[in-house]
């Protein structure tokens, strides 16, 4: 058994890319709502949704990845994460959730990019999924980390 | 025995008698002699030591038996609490204070070592007493001189008999002239345990449990802790007060195991001695007999009425301790029940005609209710701010040694109460300003004195209500705020430029000293003077919801005033509609709502005004500060007026839409938080709202 070296992702898409979280953070999915914006934040932060009675601010992924702004599908998601158990939530905006996927260490290979370019904090690799390539994000980062 | 499940009271219980003793070591600073202050003072000290040989904790045991016994001397006259006296048991507190600190951290004592204070407490005793009186500190003296084997040194030697060596103090000597009162026999008993005994301890203490069923012991040499602790050789002394004689009294111990021999004889004072305390007594039960029968009637009336204590103590209040967690659970379902409630009146106006006229009576009684019982929980969560500030007198006592200037404070409204969360956060800000105050703003008292001010400095610390708010006021009448020296300084360290200085108002150039790393101090001292005090106490009271303002008078003294919101999570509010967004405002502060036409607005300084009935108010568009979508120039802008403390502005909105009760929900650490957005709030419709304090824009 290999369990220690495998671990499950849940694969989603962004315009035409595949991009992976660990499932450990991943609270819940929920379809796209009312998004109440929240003038002077950061421009990432589209604003702050009401989940059954608690607030949670929602942020866009493409934003903080850099890559062109969203446009909202009906199969458009919001993945509310956790980067710690203890610790409140919050939303991600992706274009379209695929599955639950099981990746062994040995077929993510880590990438090295320019320092300035905005995915360098964010990725921990790029993971080998049959033909297709998926981009592996660093939740904590991407929750504490700012815009290069 | 595990006593870990025990450690929350004893910490919560140890706190508040180190407070006490706190308070009345003050006390007894001014008042020496104060009787029912000492008695005070030697309970607590006794309290602490058994609930600190309780958990085991040695070190504070014997810190608090030391202080205790000087206590002791001091209650019965053979001491007098000088000031060097109360100097050491102040410190004394304060290595207690460390001990309890250490507990809470990680349950141990930690390395303070109290070894300092127990030898100056030692020394101070000696002295005290005297050389005569040697022997009396001997029947209390246990482990904390090594040397002392615990006891006495008899000036005649009576063999066996040791108990009657043994030295007699006052209270003592009263109880057994009471129990002549009483015809009951006082019998002196030494007894001695077989040298094979292992557990001395629990042989001590089985032994006198014998004893109490048949009378009292009002005496144990070396005492109960030491024999529980087993500081003792195979011998110790009593004295019991019992019907029976001393032949029983030595069948009743004796016929406990392992124990050796028991000798035993009556005890009976000096004929003199007697006459003395039996007077005592009986002047003593005269007073409480006058009080009693003043007493009395009210007895009959009231069947509850609290027991006979002594006057300067509070009638002990009927209160529960309960956990702040159940608290915080407690009003998070309160703040439920009030979005549920706000979502069933939404739903059922848009049902509007096919509901019945019962239904909304019970909408309204639903309202009723939650809000009352929004009111309760809120009020559970207020707390007296007396528990925040009862340290004070003694940290100004501190201050007013450290500085070398005498000064006096005076505290006004302490039963003023606040929420829970914050109460926790006000004292050290509130403390700052008091050290400020003592340290920057009162002069010396020579200075005082060749200005003509009393020479003794005053510092005032006041709270009350004010509408939705609570105030906290401190101020002095030291040397006020020098408005020039900051201006001056600003310019130096190139916060202001020149130009920039001599447009600002007194006010402005006094808020200078709120920012970061500002101090017109011109050396650091360790009370104050780093710059980094005030910066810090506005931001913790900005982030409590309040503000903070300061006044002075050059040569008079300073004013710093704190405001702070009563209730926290619950509020009225204005909704209203900018663009296409919805906002609440809280309706607290909020004058008037008028409607102007656009011409009304005129343009003064390039700032815009409008005049309202004789006020000339600043008006801002609230369109513009949100970054919202323009809308069209309507005919008629609506104006919210908002009031903060003398100050009025408008805030333009595009419409209103209602007053709502809203529960004020944070909107979390991830989003940078402007000072103008102080939370959210879930509406009846689901949606989310964002709430503006635009109060931070008066």
């Amino acid at each position: 058994m290999d369990e220690i070296n495998s671990k499950q992702f849940i694969s989603v898409r962004l315009d035409k890319d595949l991009y992976g979280m660990e499932i450990t953070y991943i609270d819940s999915i929920i379809v796209m709502q009312n998004i109440t914006r929240v003038p002077k934040a950061q421009p990432y932060f589209l604003g702050i949704i009401n989940l059954r009675g608690e607030v949670i601010p929602v942020m866009s992924l493409r934003r903080k990845l850099g890559l062109p702004d969203d446009e909202f599908t009906n199969v458009s998601r919001i993945l509310i994460v956790k980067p710690e158990p203890s610790v409140a939530p919050f939303g991600i905006i992706v274009d379209e959730v695929n599955e639950v996927i099981s990746l062994d260490r040995d077929e993510i290979e880590l990438i090295n990019y320019d320092e300035d370019d905005t995915m360098a904090g964010f990725s921990e690799g790029i993971g080998k999924l049959g033909d297709e390539l998926i981009n592996i994000l660093n939740i904590p980062e991407i929750i504490t980390g700012n815009e290069k | 025995m595990d006593v870990s499940q025990y450690l929350e009271i004893f910490i919560d219980e140890t706190r508040e008698h180190l407070q006490s003793l706190n308070e009345h070591l003050l006390v007894l600073e001014k008042e020496p002699e104060n009787e029912a202050t000492i008695n005070e003072i030697f309970r607590a000290a006794h309290s602490l030591k058994g609930m600190a040989g309780t958990m085991g904790y040695k070190k504070m045991q014997r810190l608090t038996h030391d202080m205790e016994n000087v206590f002791s001397e001091i209650r019965n006259g053979q001491m007098k609490a000088t000031s060097r006296l109360v100097d050491v048991l102040f410190k004394g507190l304060d290595v207690l204070e460390e001990f309890l600190v250490n507990i809470q951290t990680d349950g141990t004592e930690g390395k303070t070592d109290g070894q300092e204070i127990i030898s100056d407490l030692n020394k101070i005793l000696e002295s005290g007493l005297g050389k005569d009186d040697s022997s009396a500190s001997d029947a209390k003296d246990s482990a904390s001189t090594p040397a002392d084997k615990g006891e006495d040194k008899p000036s005649k030697d009576y063999g066996k008999y040791k108990f009657k060596s043994l030295s007699i103090d006052e209270h003592e000597k009263k109880a057994i002239a009471k129990a002549k009162l009483l015809n009951l026999n006082v019998i002196g008993l030494t007894v001695y345990i077989q040298e094979y005994c292992v557990l001395k301890g629990a042989r001590a203490y089985m032994i006198n449990r014998s004893l109490e069923e048949h009378g009292e012991i009002i005496k144990l040499s070396p005492s109960a802790q030491d024999l529980e602790d087993e500081k003792y050789d195979y011998d110790y002394s009593a004295f019991v007060v019992t019907k029976e004689t001393p032949q029983q009294i030595i069948n009743n111990a004796i016929s406990v195991s392992e124990v050796k021999e028991v000798v035993a004889d009556y005890i009976n004072l000096e004929e003199k001695e007697l006459e003395k305390y039996l007077n005592i007594i009986k002047n003593e039960e005269k007073q409480s007999a006058l009080s009693m029968t003043s007493g009395d009637s009210g007895d009959l009336k009231a069947k509850t009425a609290p027991s006979r204590k002594q006057p300067s103590k509070p009638i002990a209040n009927r209160s529960v301790r309960v956990d702040i967690e159940k608290l915080d659970v407690l009003m998070n379902l309160v703040s439920e029940l009030i979005i549920a409630k706000n979502s069933l009146v939404s739903s059922s106006s848009s049902l509007h005609d096919q509901l019945e006229i019962a239904f909304y009576d019970q909408i309204e009684y639903l309202e009723r209710v939650t809000t009352n019982l929004h009111e309760s929980v809120m009020k559970v969560r207020m707390v007296p701010i007396e528990n925040v500030v009862n340290r004070f007198p003694r940290m100004i006592r501190d201050l007013s040694k450290k500085l070398n200037k005498k000064m006096e404070l005076y505290m006004t409204g302490e039963e003023t109460e606040l929420d829970r969360t914050v109460i926790d956060e006000i004292g050290d800000p509130l403390m700052h300003l008091l050290r400020n105050a003592a340290d920057h703003g009162l002069e010396s008292n020579e200075e005082r004195k060749n200005q003509g001010k009393n020479p003794v400095g005053s510092i005032y610390l006041d709270a009350y209500q004010d509408g939705n708010n609570v105030v906290i006021e401190v101020s002095d009448d030291g040397k006020g705020i020098d408005v020039e020296k900051i201006k001056r300084k600003a310019i130096d360290r190139g916060t202001i430029t020149e130009e920039q200085a001599s447009r600002m108002t007194d006010k402005e150039i006094i808020n200078i000293l709120f920012m970061p790393s500002f101090s017109t101090s011109d050396k650091v001292t360790d009370v104050s003077g780093r710059g980094v005090g005030l910066d810090v106490v506005k931001t913790k009271i900005e982030a409590l919801g309040g503000d903070i303002e300061a006044k002075t008078k050059l040569g008079q003294g300073s004013n710093f005033i704190i405001s702070l919101p009563l209730t926290l999570a619950i509020i009225q509010s204005l909704m209203v509609q900018i663009s296409t967004e919805k906002y609440a405002l809280p309706l607290g502060n909020i004058q008037t709502v008028e409607n102007v036409t656009p011409d009304e607005i005129k343009m003064i300084q390039g700032k815009e005004v409008l005049n309202l009935r004789g006020n000339v108010i600043p008006v801002i568009r609230l369109g513009e500060i949100l970054d919202c979508e323009k809308s069209q120039e309507a005919e008629e802008l609506v104006i919210v007026v908002i009031k903060k403390g003398e100050r009025l502005a408008g805030f333009v909105v595009d419409d209103l839409i209602g007053q709502q009760e809203i529960v004020i929900k944070s909107i979390g650490k991830y989003i940078d938080n402007h000072k103008i957005i102080s939370g959210a709030t879930i509406l009846g419709n689901g949606e989310v709202a964002l709430i503006l304090d635009v109060n931070s824009l008066v």
